[in-house]
């Protein structure tokens, strides 16, 4: 690492490999959801990692957590863990009574 | 968030008697609030306080839609002359009025409500209701509902809630009910956790913790479909808490009570405190969406349980505003021991500017359990029926699904500024999208972002798909067969299929879905399949992964998906007329080529060709700076130790690359012949980064006079010539400067001398072409040529191998067999629309075949095309037909020798009819012949020298870039 990567303040460095791995996962695909949400699957690793960690996106393991980020105006982007208790059909259930327009990034096994 | 921006943020749940800007309504309002004794004067001075809060209120909520300086698009009737008859027609123009604009009455930005407002515009036909929504959304609207029937997934549901969500940045509850007792609208039985929902909290961690109790889990099992799923193993996998909240009907309501009342027992959590659990009945949505003054949509109001809205009629009166006041009582108070409200009175000086209900109905054609109506409803709700969507529909969902915004209609109302200055609509178009993005939380997709920059291509891609998707959706639907010119498709098309294959909007999501990831690509049918059967069951070492951008094949991905689904959806499943169909209509839009009706190609792009974009056709030099940097230093990192730099910044900067690239961009190299390379120099590459180069074709000294003299390190490098290629500008501006006429003119030197009568009419046109494909004139846009650059191999060894290059300059694509090039290089090849295969490659024949169909594809006669370029490149080769074969194993040299006697016996024919021979003698037949003689067998061949080279020399007299 250079001398100036020491000077980073670390929630810039964290913010700047979500970006990164947001995008990186925005290239690979999606699924439409109802009302404009979109489903971006995100592979177990680092980039999971990354999003996660950004303070910006609301991380959700529970239906009842879900259905609360669709209802805080605040939230925009989503993040849902590899053991979050939910289906994508669960998600598009969801976002289908809520209208409002949320991005998820869903974690997925490595090559799955 | 301090008191004044909350209250601005809540300026919804202002009451609507409170901004009206109407004289009269706010003095007869005055007079109610101060009381019949009241004073003139004080009521006029109330008056004029009322009328001056409304008119700041109003100031701060209102965003005006369709201005002067912000036209918005707007579909209608309107009378149109032709031929000095008047028509009326449906047309699409603008609302461009700054005195009577559309006005949103919102608690969002000006940006963000203009930004939905265009990205997410419902689709031409839609405009005039979306317009009718605004309208009642107003103060003065004492209307406060619109009902839209239409086909299923027309965005009846996503137009009402993206009217709410344009409002205001609360979401905005849609409410299912299919199934379901409209009286629930009003009061609904509900599951109360209390406060802070632990119990169903509790229970989530026991069962993602794999801790809850066998017989919990078999009860839990029990509870209503709706509300619980399961995994692949049946297990349970999620419990949706909040269906119970409201939703629910009441008899799962009960059940559910009943089975979670065990649960709580079992799992000891009704001795804990806060794990409440009860049964209430409380308001339903629409008291509540009345009270918290917000939107909400009743979705597929018409599969609601027959006749039980017949409760709710004074309700809709309240809500049209043919009445001011409603009360309505609860039937389920006290039942079973609930608690709740006993009425509830709707009163319009109670009502909020944020309170709007849309409904949306399915076509009543839509299956069983959609029901007409009864009169008093229709009467009451007025409800409107969308539109058949029309081609310009299908355009504008495309576009909106491919880009996030409506490319088409903006571009359709807006045309000749576009056309006018493209780049600034371009800019435009990406502004909105940008701004979208931001509430969207993420950046806008790189593929979208391509795709906006080169908005034409969108623009013509879309219409040709629209035609298609328009096409199939007739063919399609069952009831309107007859008059849609499909009455042959009658036996194969019935309702039931309608309703299971008909096409409508979400179709193109699915198939969008299915084209973007980028999938492993299937190779021709024809590609030779080559298996390391000795290793097979051992794991194989891929390759490095070469990067690729999402944009470069998206269009071939979708035309791919396309084609899979029109198969999938008729051939497969016996429907071969319906096939037929829509394999024609796949050809008549121009999805995979563009053919004119007389058979030749047109010029025209086809949807696949459109969709294909990569940032070498970027119009923003930045862009393909940046790409060439990258290209730039990772190849020279690659290929040379000494350059250890690991911010490329150091290398070269963007801005200096983007400078050489502009100069290169003015030049004309068709003409001037210039070619440009990586400059390898390390004192100079920073500043100067492109280093010049020239062709010396042999075939340009006539016999007899001096040939230039050339040393090894005259010669351009195997690597350097091909990393130029992966250079945005310079890749196009090199493969138009290779090409020559001196084989035309030496070769019709040489005919002459032998055959001086000339060759007849069909011998010469047939030649013309071929020479042209040599000059790379041919009107169908192929060539083919062979350079000579120089090549170290693995061992240090250097010497002069050929590149052979085939071109389709009409598609953009180029076939380039050489050498192993470095690795990084590969993904910018594809970026570049050239196709690279190493002649040494196990798979190099197959690879090549695969690119010739490719690049030969959409020509008059592929096959004839294939042979023109392989007579081409016969012209430029040193190609032994005979010692070919010999190599190849393909003849025997004692087979060679005896056809060669043969020759030499039969009056002095040439070598030239030595296939003619061949065949004669039955050694190969004729078919045989043609497939060991075939392009990708020369191309591949490391032997083929050449009979005039054209060596790529490096250009020392002129300065570097």
């Amino acid at each position: 690492m250079t001398g100036q990567g020491h000077n980073v303040p670390p929630d810039l460095l964290e913010k700047t490999a979500s970006v990164a791995a947001q995008q990186n996962a925005m290239e690979r695909g999606c699924k439409f959801l109802p009302h404009g949400c979109r489903l971006f699957p995100v592979e177990q690793g680092w980039e999971s990692t990354a999003i996660s960690r950004d303070k910006s996106v609301s991380v959700v393991g529970t239906l009842l957590e879900l259905e609360e980020a669709m209802r805080d105006p605040d939230v925009k982007v989503v993040f849902i863990p590899l053991d979050a208790m939910m289906t994508d059909a669960d998600i598009e259930k969801i976002c289908q009574r809520n209208a409002a327009v949320r991005t998820f990034f869903r974690e997925v096994k490595k090559g799955g | 968030m301090t008191k004044k921006m909350e209250q601005e943020t809540h300026l919804l749940k202002t009451k609507i008697k409170d901004l009206i800007v109407d004289e009269g309504f706010q003095k007869k309002e005055s007079r109610r609030l101060l009381g019949e004794n009241a004073t003139e004067a004080a009521v006029n001075r109330e008056t004029e306080r009322r009328m001056q809060m409304a008119r700041e209120l109003s100031d701060k909520l209102v965003r005006p839609l369709g201005t002067a300086s912000r036209p918005y698009p707007m579909w209608g009737s309107q009378r149109v002359d032709y031929n000095g008859q008047s028509n009326l027609e449906q047309v699409l123009s603008t609302i461009a009025d700054d005195s009577n604009p559309m006005k949103v009455y919102s608690e969002r930005p000006f940006a963000e409500v203009i930004a939905m407002a265009y990205c997410d515009m419902p689709v031409p036909s839609m405009l005039p209701l979306f317009f009718d929504g605004l309208e009642r959304r107003k103060p003065e609207s004492t209307n406060r509902t619109q009902m839209m029937i239409g086909d299923p997934g027309a965005g009846k549901s996503f137009m009402g809630a993206m009217q709410g969500r344009m409002r205001s940045k609360q979401p905005v509850e849609v409410f299912d009910c299919g199934g379901k007792n409209m009286n629930e609208l009003l009061f609904e039985m509900v599951l109360d956790f209390g406060a802070g929902d632990a119990m169903p909290k509790a229970v989530d961690k026991r069962l993602q913790a794999g801790t809850l109790e066998a017989l919990s889990l078999a009860k839990l099992k029990q509870l209503p479909s709706e509300a619980v799923t399961f995994d692949e193993n049946n297990n349970i996998k999620s419990i949706d808490w909040t269906f119970f909240k409201g939703g629910a009907k009441p008899d799962e309501v009960e059940t559910a009570f009943a089975i979670l009342k065990d649960v709580s027992h079992i799992e000891g959590l009704d001795k804990a405190s806060g794990n409440t659990l009860g049964m209430n009945s409380q308001y339903g949505p629409l008291i509540r969406w009345f009270i918290e003054g917000r939107e909400g949509v009743l979705d597929e109001y018409n599969k609601s349980k027959e006749g039980s809205d017949n409760g709710l009629q004074t309700v809709w009166q309240f809500l049209n505003g043919e009445t001011n006041i409603c009360t309505v009582e609860n039937p389920l108070k006290n039942k079973d021991l609930t608690n709740g409200p006993s009425s509830f009175t709707f009163r319009r000086e109670d009502m909020q500017a944020g309170f709007f209900v849309t409904l949306t109905g399915n076509k009543t054609e839509d299956g069983l359990t959609t029901r007409s109506l009864n009169k008093s409803v229709y009467s009451r709700l007025s409800p409107q029926t969308l539109p058949d969507p029309t081609e310009a529909d299908w355009q504008h969902r495309i576009c909106q699904m491919m880009c996030g915004v409506p490319v088409s209609t903006l571009y359709s109302v807006f045309r000749e500024q576009a056309d006018e200055n493209p780049k600034e609509f371009g800019q435009w178009l990406m502004q909105l999208r940008k701004t979208k993005a931001e509430l969207e939380g993420v950046p806008v997709p790189e593929l979208q972002e391509t795709l906006l920059e080169n908005w034409r291509n969108v623009v013509n891609s879309s219409r040709k798909l629209a035609r298609f998707y328009s096409e199939w959706s007739e063919m399609t639907n069952a009831e309107n067969l007859m008059t849609t010119g499909n009455t042959d498709l009658i036996e194969e098309v019935d309702e039931e299929y309608s309703k299971k294959e008909g096409i409508d909007f979400r179709k193109i999501k699915q198939h969008l879905e299915a084209a973007l990831p980028i999938r492993p690509h299937m190779l021709p049918e024809d590609a030779e399949a080559k298996a390391d059967f000795k290793n097979f069951l051992k794991q194989p070492v891929l390759a490095e992964k070469e990067y690729e951008n999402p944009s470069v094949a998206f269009g071939t991905r979708l035309v791919d998906v396309l084609d899979r689904m029109v198969f999938e959806k008729s051939e497969a499943i016996g429907k071969h007329k319906l096939y037929e169909k829509l394999k024609a209509s796949m050809d008549n839009a121009g999805l995979r080529d563009i053919v004119l009706q007389d058979g030749a190609h047109s010029f025209q792009r086809s949807v696949e060709e459109d969709l294909n974009v990569s940032v070498f056709d970027s119009t923003d030099m930045g862009k393909q700076a940046a790409a060439a940097r990258k290209v730039f230093c990772d190849y020279i990192r690659q290929v040379d130790p000494q350059i250890v730099e690991a911010d490329d910044d150091k290398i070269i900067t963007v801005a200096r690359l983007k400078r050489a690239l502009q100069t290169v961009g003015e030049k004309n190299t068709a003409e001037s012949k210039e070619l440009f390379i990586i400059n390898r120099e390390h004192e100079s590459l920073g500043a100067f980064p492109l280093a010049r180069a020239k062709i010396e074709d042999m075939a340009s000294y006539p016999e007899g006079t001096e040939e230039v003299e050339l040393s090894v390190s005259d010669i351009v490098s195997h690597e350097d010539f091909m990393a130029a290629l992966a250079l945005p500008t310079v890749s196009a501006k090199n493969l138009d400067a290779i090409w020559d006429t001196n084989i035309r003119d030496l070769s019709e030197q040489i005919e002459k001398e032998n055959n001086p009568q000339g060759p007849n009419a069909d011998q010469k046109s047939s030649a013309d072409e071929i020479f042209k494909i040599t000059e790379n004139r041919s009107e169908q846009g192929i060539a083919t040529t062979t350079l000579r650059v120089m090549f170290e191999d693995a061992s240090g060894k250097e010497s002069d191998v050929s590149v052979h290059i085939v071109l389709n300059k009409n598609r953009k694509k180029a076939l380039i067999v050489g050498e192993k090039v470095p690795t990084k290089l590969l993904s910018a090849f594809k970026e570049a629309g050239i196709i690279h295969v190493d002649r040494h490659a196990p798979n190099a024949k197959a690879k090549v075949d695969a690119a010739l169909n490719d690049l030969t594809r959409g020509t008059r006669n592929p096959e004839l095309a294939k042979r023109h370029l392989a007579d081409a490149f016969r012209f430029r080769n040193d190609f032994d037909l005979g010692d070919f074969l010999v190599e190849k194993k393909a003849i025997t040299p004692e087979e060679l020798k005896a056809a060669r006697e043969e020759l030499k016996n039969g009056n002095g024919q040439t070598e030239a009819k030595l296939d003619t021979v061949l065949i004669k003698q039955g050694v190969l037949t004729a078919a045989q012949l043609a497939e060991k003689t075939k392009l990708s067998e020369l191309l591949v061949d490391d032997k083929m020298g050449m009979l005039y080279e054209k060596y790529v020399v490096k250009d020392r007299k002129k300065p570097a870039l």
